[in-house]
C-alpha cells in the first residue's frame, strides 16, 4: 500500500461522499436499498428466514433507540418505560385489528393513544427529575405491562393477528407465506429509512437546538425564549412515537405478539443500544441495536453457544468505558489513524526520492 | 381478624426484605451516582452459592448465609474495582448501562456454574415453630426476618450518623469531588458501598428465597419494588427509601386482598406517580438548590 | 441624553430571599441608546436584579417596566420568562451558557429561536418555507458572525474555543434576537486586556450598528468607567447613586461601600 493508491480512492469516493455530505438523507435511502438486499438473500439459498427475522428486529430496535435518543442524547432525560410503548404499538395494533378495524385506523388510533400518554410523562416531567423521573417512568411501564398480562382483552399469552395485516385495504401480508415474509421486511426497512429521515430533520432543525439548549442549560434556553413545557413535551411525545412505530412494525411483520415481553429487561436493552451505539447519533442507533441484538444473535450464538450472553455483558461493560459517547465515535479515531497512515507513508515516498 | 394479622405480618416481612434492598440501592446511588440496576441479580448470585454449598456439602442454613454473605462482599469489591472504578467519568446514563453489563454478565454465569435447576433454600427457623395470633399464623423465621433487618438497619443508621466512617460515607455522598480534597478516602468509602450494598442485596435474597426458591429472576419484584421505595422515601435521605419500603409492602397487601389482586398493584402505582407530582423529591426528600 | 425615552424602568423593586433582602426598594431607569453599568460589591445584588428583570424570579415586589418594539410601556410582571425574549430584552449568563456540543452557527441559531414560524411538523417534512426560513436565519448569523470577526470558524464545535471567543459567541447569540435592550452579566470577566480593550470597541460598534441599549454588570471598574454613559452604583442591594462615570467615582457612599469607612 502506498500514498498513490489512498490518493486515488479518495479521488474516486470524492464525488460520491460530497453528494452525499450535500444530502444526507440521500445516505439513509442508499443504507435502507441495501438492506432491502436481505430480503431476496433467503430466496436464493444464501441465507435462512431467521436470520432475517433477526435483522427485522434490528429495524423494529433501532426506531424504537432513535426516538430514545431524543431523550437521551438531545434533551438529557431518560425514560425506564419504553417497552411498555413498543407493547402499547405491537399489541394496540394487533387488538384494533381484531376488533376489525382497518390496519391505517389502527395505527392512527394506537399513535394517538400513546402520544397522549407520552404527553402527560412530558407534564410530569415538569416537576419531577432526574431520578425520580427515571423511576416514574418506570412506573408507567410497569402498570402498561400489568394491564397487558393481566387485561383478558390481549388475550393471555399472546394475540394473534389472523389472516395477516391488510394495507389500503387490498394488499393482504401474512406472515406465513415466505413471500410475502420479506415484502414485510421490506416495508420494516421503509418505514425505518422514512423514520431516521424524520429524525435527522427534527434534530437539525430549532426543534433539536432547542432540546440541546433546554438539556445543557434549562435558565440559558428560557432567556432564548425556549419553553420547557412546550419542548418537554416535544421530547417525551416524540420519544414515545417512535417506541410506539417501533411496536407497530412488530405487529406488522411477526402477527403474534406476546402480552409477556413488555418489561424493565426490554427497555434497559433498548437504553444500551442508544448507550453503546451512539448519543445523538443516527446510525450509531442502527449500529447499537446491531450490536445487542444481532451480535448476540447472529454471530456469538453459533460461536460461542451458551456463554454469548456473558460476552455481550463483557462487551457492553468494554464498549462504555472505553466509548462513553458510544461506539459510533470509533469513526472519529478511524479519521485520526488514516490520516496519520497517510502522512506516514508520504514521509516514507519523500525519503524514498532522496 | 386473622386475615388483618396475616397481611400484617407478611408485609413487615416483605417490607423488610424490599428495605434492605432499597437501601442498597440508595447506598451506591449516593456514593457512586448511579442507579444499581444489578443490586437484585448480585443478591442472586449469592444465593445460589449459598444454596449451591448446602445442597452439595450439606451445611446448615446459618453457615452457609454467612459464606454467602462473604462471597458477596468480596461480589461488590470486585465490581468496583474492575468495572465501577474505571468507569469513574463516564456519563450518569451510560453508567446505569454499565450495570445492566453486570446483570447480564451474571446471567450467563449462573448456568455455567450452577447448572440450569433452579434450587431450595430453608427458612433460617423451620416453620413448625410458629405463633398463633388472633387466629393467623405468626412464623418465627417471621419474627427473626424482621427484627434482624430493622436491627441492622438501626445499626447502619447509628453508623453513618455517629462514625468517622459513617462520616466519610455522608460527605462522599453528598460531594465527592471536594471531599476528596479534603483528604476523604472516597475511592474506599465507594468500595465499602459496593460491598455492603452486595451484602444487603444477598440478605434480601436469603430471605426471600424459602417463599419463591432461588432461581435467576427471584429477586425482580423485589428490586422494582426498592426502586419504588427509593421515590417515594426520597433518596436524599437514607431512612426514607426503608419507610417508603414498608409503605410500598402494607400498601400493595391491603389493595390485593381487599380491593383487587389484578388491579392492587396498578392503583398503588398510580397514586404513588399522583403523590410524586405534588412532592416530586419524595417523602423526606430535599430540593435541590440551583444557582441562575 | 434627556429627551431620550426610558427602555427600562425599576420601581421600588425589592426581592427577598427567606429573611435576607437581597433587593431593597431599588429603583433605576435605562434610556434608549444608553450603556449602563450597574455596579457594586460581591454579594450586592446585581445578578439579583438581573434575574428581577429577565422575570427568572417572579416574587419580587415593586414594578418593572419595558418600552417594547412597538413602542408600548409595558409591565415585565405580565410575561413569562420565556416571552421576555421576544420583546426585546435578552441577557448573557456569567458563567457563558453555550451549548458546547454544537456548532458556532447553531448556537447562533439558538438566538433567533422565537423568530421562527414554522413549526415541527413542516421541519419533519422539511417543506420549502422551512428550508427558506432557516436559509434566512442563517443569511442573519453570517452577518453577526463576520461583523464579530468569527465567520471562518462557524462550523466548529463551541466545545475547545477559547474564553474570549466563547464570550463573542454568546454576545452574536444575543444579536440573533433583535434585541432592543441587551443585558450582560460579567462580559469582560477572564478577559486579558487586549480582549477587553477589543470588547470595549465591539460594544459601542454594537451599539451603532444594531441600534440597542446595553445594561452590564462589570467588576472591572476601568472598563466600567470608560464604556459606561451612566453607571448606577448599589450595595446590599440598595440604591447608592447612579450617575455619569466621573461623579461616582467620587460620590462619598460609592466610596464607602468599596473601601470601607474611615476611622
Amino acid at each position: 500500500m502506498n500514498v498513490k493508491f489512498l490518493t486515488k480512492i479518495e479521488e474516486l469516493l470524492g464525488p460520491f461522499s460530497a453528494k452525499l455530505r450535500k444530502h444526507p438523507n440521500l445516505t439513509f435511502v442508499v443504507f435502507g436499498l441495501l438492506l432491502c438486499l436481505v430480503a431476496l438473500l433467503p430466496h436464493l439459498g444464501l441465507m435462512n428466514f431467521g436470520t432475517m427475522s433477526i435483522i427485522a428486529y434490528i429495524t423494529i430496535y433501532a426506531v424504537t433507540a432513535l426516538g430514545l435518543n431524543i431523550l437521551l442524547g438531545f434533551s438529557g432525560l431518560i425514560s425506564l418505560g419504553t417497552a411498555g410503548f413498543v407493547g402499547a404499538g405491537a399489541l394496540g395494533t394487533a387488538v384494533f385489528i381484531e376488533m376489525g378495524l382497518p390496519f391505517e385506523l389502527a395505527v392512527v388510533l394506537v399513535l394517538t393513544i400513546s402520544g397522549s400518554i407520552g404527553a402527560l410523562i412530558g407534564l410530569f416531567s415538569l416537576k419531577v427529575e432526574g431520578i425520580y423521573l427515571a423511576i416514574a417512568t418506570l412506573f408507567v411501564g410497569e402498570i402498561l405491562r400489568q394491564i397487558y398480562t393481566q387485561v383478558p382483552i390481549f388475550g393471555g399469552n399472546s394475540i394473534q393477528i389472523d389472516g395477516g395485516i391488510k394495507l389500503l385495504g387490498f394488499i393482504e401480508l401474512s406472515q406465513i407465506f415466505k413471500e410475502q415474509r420479506s415484502m414485510l421486511f421490506v416495508l420494516l426497512v421503509i418505514i425505518m429509512v422514512l423514520m431516521m429521515i424524520a429524525m435527522n430533520n427534527i434534530i437539525k432543525s430549532k426543534t433539536g437546538r432547542a432540546l440541546l439548549a433546554m438539556s445543557r442549560s434549562e435558565h440559558a434556553a428560557q432567556a432564548m425564549g425556549i419553553s420547557l413545557l412546550k419542548y418537554r413535551l416535544t421530547a417525551f411525545v416524540l420519544a414515545t412515537l417512535f417506541a410506539t412505530v417501533g411496536g407497530i412494525m412488530y405487529a406488522m411483520y411477526f402477527q403474534t405478539i406476546p402480552t409477556t415481553s413488555w418489561s424493565l429487561d426490554l427497555s434497559l436493552f433498548i437504553i444500551a443500544m442508544v448507550v453503546v451505539g451512539g448519543f445523538k447519533s443516527i446510525y450509531g442507533t442502527f449500529l447499537g441495536a446491531f450490536i445487542i441484538h444481532g451480535i448476540p444473535n447472529l454471530i456469538l450464538k453459533d460461536l460461542l453457544g451458551d456463554i454469548s450472553y456473558i460476552f455481550s455483558g463483557v462487551l457492553i461493560i468494554l464498549v462504555i468505558i472505553f466509548y462513553p459517547n458510544g461506539f459510533v465515535y470509533i469513526w472519529v479515531d478511524i479519521k485520526k489513524g488514516y490520516s496519520k497512515l497517510k502522512k506516514r507513508l508520504q514521509k516514507d515516498v519523500t525519503t524514498d526520492g532522496k | 381478624m386473622s386475615d388483618l394479622f396475616g397481611i400484617i405480618f407478611n408485609s413487615l416481612e416483605t417490607g423488610s426484605v424490599y428495605a434492605l434492598a432499597a437501601l442498597g440501592i440508595v447506598l451506591i446511588f449516593r456514593t457512586s451516582k448511579t442507579t444499581n440496576f444489578a443490586q437484585g441479580m448480585i443478591g442472586t448470585f449469592n444465593a445460589y452459592i449459598a444454596a449451591y454449598v448446602m445442597l452439595s456439602l450439606g451445611w446448615s442454613i446459618w453457615i452457609v448465609a454467612l459464606l454467602a454473605l462473604v462471597t458477596a462482599f468480596l461480589t461488590g469489591i470486585i465490581i468496583d474495582t474492575f468495572i465501577i472504578r474505571p468507569a469513574s467519568k463516564v456519563n450518569a446514563i451510560s453508567k446505569q448501562i454499565i450495570t445492566l453489563g453486570i446483570i447480564m454478565v451474571i446471567v450467563g454465569l449462573l448456568p455455567k456454574i450452577f447448572g440450569v435447576a433452579s434450587f431450595q433454600l430453608p427458612r433460617f427457623i423451620a416453620s413448625e415453630y410458629s405463633l398463633d395470633i388472633f387466629g393467623a399464623t405468626l412464623f418465627y423465621n417471621t419474627i427473626f426476618v424482621i427484627v434482624l433487618s430493622l436491627t441492622l438497619m438501626g445499626g447502619m443508621f447509628m453508623f453513618i450518623q455517629h462514625t468517622k466512617w459513617g462520616l466519610a460515607t455522608r460527605v462522599t455522598a453528598s460531594d465527592e469531588t471536594t471531599s476528596k480534597l479534603m483528604g476523604v478516602p472516597t475511592k474506599r468509602v465507594t468500595m465499602i458501598s459496593w460491598a455492603t450494598a452486595a451484602m444487603l442485596g444477598t440478605l434480601a435474597a436469603l430471605f426471600v428465597a424459602p417463599r419463591v426458591s432461588v432461581y435467576g429472576n427471584m429477586l425482580l419484584t423485589v428490586q422494582i419494588s426498592a426502586f419504588f421505595a427509593g421515590t417515594l422515601g426520597g433518596f436524599s435521605t437514607f431512612f426514607g427509601p426503608v419507610v417508603g419500603a414498608y409503605i410500598i409492602a402494607f400498601s400493595r397487601n391491603f389493595t390485593q386482598f381487599y380491593i383487587s389482586d389484578i388491579w392492587g398493584n396498578v392503583m398503588v402505582y398510580t397514586l404513588i406517580l399522583v403523590f410524586l407530582y405534588f412532592k416530586p423529591y419524595g417523602l423526606f426528600g430535599k430540593k435541590p438548590t440551583k444557582k441562575v | 441624553m434627556e429627551s431620550k425615552k426610558t427602555i427600562l424602568e425599576l420601581n421600588k423593586v425589592s426581592m427577598h430571599f427567606g429573611g435576607l433582602t437581597a433587593v431593597d426598594e431599588l429603583s433605576l431607569d435605562v434610556k434608549e441608546g444608553e450603556i449602563v453599568g450597574l455596579i457594586g460589591p460581591n454579594g450586592a445584588g446585581k445578578t439579583t436584579v438581573f434575574n428581577c428583570v429577565t422575570q427568572f424570579y417572579k416574587e419580587y415586589t415593586g414594578d418593572i417596566y419595558f418600552q417594547n418594539h412597538d413602542g408600548d410601556q409595558v409591565d415585565l410582571r405580565d410575561y413569562k420568562v420565556t416571552d421576555i425574549a421576544k420583546l426585546g430584552l435578552i441577557r448573557t449568563f456569567q458563567n457563558v451558557e453555550l451549548v458546547k456540543d454544537l456548532s458556532i452557527l447553531d448556537n447562533l441559531l439558538i438566538g433567533a429561536h422565537h423568530h421562527y414560524e414554522t413549526g415541527i411538523i413542516q421541519h419533519i417534512l422539511h417543506t420549502k418555507k422551512a428550508r427558506s426560513e432557516e436559509k434566512r436565519m442563517k443569511e442573519k448569523a453570517y452577518e453577526i458572525l463576520k461583523f464579530l470577526k468569527i465567520y471562518e470558524i462557524k462550523d466548529f464545535y463551541v466545545a475547545g474555543q477559547p474564553y474570549g471567543i466563547l464570550k463573542k459567541i454568546e454576545i452574536a447569540r444575543t444579536l440573533m434576537s433583535d434585541p432592543k435592550l441587551i443585558i450582560l452579566d460579567e462580559p469582560a470577566a477572564g478577559l486579558n486586556d487586549q480582549e477587553t480593550d477589543e470588547l470595549e470597541t465591539l460594544i459601542h460598534q454594537i451599539r451603532e450598528n444594531y441600534h440597542t441599549t446595553i445594561l452590564l454588570i462589570e467588576h472591572d471598574m476601568g472598563f466600567v468607567m470608560n464604556i459606561c454613559d451612566r453607571v448606577c452604583a448599589i450595595n446590599f442591594g440598595k440604591f447608592l447613586a447612579m450617575d455619569i462615570p466621573k461623579n461616582i467615582q467620587k460620590n462619598p457612599s460609592v466610596q464607602e461601600a468599596y473601601l470601607g469607612k474611615d476611622e
